[in-house]
């Protein structure tokens, strides 16, 4: 039960009332845990725990003041929305994440009700483009974004690599490779393509910290760089320079582990025609799940 | 009797799996994340791990992956227990080293059987 202040209600047909409560009247540990109670059955469980949680607030610049958690006139928690927005010089563009509904409260417009609290606050704070993400296969939050005006634009895969005992690759070994210091990092991730979802834009990535670089130049002389993150756990957001051949982009993946051959690695949102995808799997990476990315221009 | 921690965030389904294994006469820990996960398996060297692939810290995968690089634990079977889509949680497993699946929600019947049956590959 809770008692907060109200921002927004809106009465069903059948009679429900239903509030949306801004998140920022949450602390990080409530947030994930109703989160968490809205995912428990999904088809890709994604817990967070209250730093994950605050970190991925930090990292993909969610406004919880435009974030809501759906309460019932009994002060249940029935659903949780987050919104991310992002300044593109003149333009503002919104992301809607993190949604879910709690799975006693499913089929009862719940979601409906959080995606037009979304869009009301996205649209309020001028945002001329709405994104989101949806796992493919969640059909039922496929239809209601579809229904909503959301359209396709691409896939986007979820790729991991176990940790591995390095295997030398005496071609990929007779390059030249450099470190990128960190001052160098901002640099580089302006010369990178257009094509990163909001999880692997450069704001995320410069949010999230701790980026590492190599640049590489092998034995014919062609050139290339790759930047990552590397947290105590895992290795993930991988850039890789622009228009480099097949067994360049190689090369990069390859040095990359050849550095930290134990460290798990997750990268996420990798476009499915990626140029890169092929020189991944060469390098041990698979396929985990798909999402599709949607966007809604507003007027 | 043997030891096995469960790694499980989801306290109901955790409850659930201790109080079979409990009653099949094994010793259960549960951890309620990656990183107590890992703290306790490597601290009681269990005879088998039951992870889920989903915990709110550190991924499961992750901590299966740190867990086989401990030469003490590289043959410990380790059992994915996971909701995930029986194709994805299959390779998954198999790629960061698991010895099987269990796939949730629990068969209450058949999952003390289940498991023991990765207890019995165990060598002697």
């Amino acid at each position: 039960m809770v008692a907060k202040t109200l921002s927004s209600s809106k009465t069903s047909q059948q009679g429900e009332v239903r509030i949306a409560v801004p998140a920022s009247q949450y602390d990080f540990e409530r947030l994930a845990a109703v989160y968490n109670q809205a995912r428990v059955d999904y088809i890709v469980p994604m817990p967070m725990n209250a730093k994950r949680m605050a970190e991925y607030i930090h990292n993909y610049d969610i406004d919880l003041d435009a974030s809501v958690i759906s309460i019932n006139q009994a002060g249940e928690e029935t659903g949780v929305g987050m919104l991310g927005l992002r300044d593109d010089g003149t333009q503002r563009r919104a992301w809607i994440t993190r949604l879910g509904v709690l799975p006693e409260r499913r089929g009862t417009k719940v979601g409906q009700f959080l995606m037009e609290m979304l869009l009301e606050h996205a649209s309020g704070r001028r945002s001329h483009l709405i994104q989101l993400e949806v796992i493919l296969g969640n059909a039922p939050a496929y239809q209601l974004f579809h229904k909503l005006g959301f359209v396709d634009t691409r896939e986007l895969l979820i790729v991991r690599r176990p940790p591995s005992a390095h295997e030398a690759n005496a071609n990929f070994d007779a390059a030249n490779v450099s470190q990128i210091s960190d001052d160098e990092i901002p640099f580089y991730l302006k010369l990178r393509g257009p094509s990163a979802s909001w999880l692997e834009e450069t704001p995320s990535l410069l949010n999230a910290g701790s980026m590492r670089g190599l640049r590489v130049e092998t034995s014919d002389s062609q050139r290339g760089w790759i930047l990552f993150q590397r947290t105590p756990f895992q290795l993930t957001h991988f850039v890789i320079s622009p228009d480099i051949s097949s067994e360049l982009a190689e090369a990069l993946i390859y040095h990359v582990h050849k550095e930290y051959p134990m460290q798990d690695t997750k990268i996420e949102n990798l476009p499915i025609d990626s140029v890169n995808w092929p020189a991944f799997q060469k390098m041990g990476y698979m396929e985990v799940f798909r999402r599709v990315e949607m966007f809604l221009t507003l007027e | 009797m043997s030891l096995i921690v469960v790694i499980e965030d989801n306290a109901q389904n955790a409850r659930m799996a201790a109080k079979l294994l409990g009653n099949a006469g094994h010793k259960v820990m549960i951890a309620e994340d990656g990183e107590n996960g890992l703290t306790t398996v490597f601290e009681n060297n269990p005879d088998l791990v039951l992870i889920d692939l989903g915990l709110p810290d550190i991924d499961g995968q992750t901590v299966i992956a740190l867990i086989r690089q401990q030469p003490a634990l590289q043959t410990v079977p380790i059992i994915a227990f996971t909701a995930w889509p029986e194709d994805t949680a299959h390779s998954m497993a198999k790629a960061y080293g698991c010895d099987g699946v269990i796939t949730k929600p629990i068969n209450t019947r058949a999952f003390a059987g289940q498991v023991g049956s990765y207890l019995e590959k165990i060598p002697k």
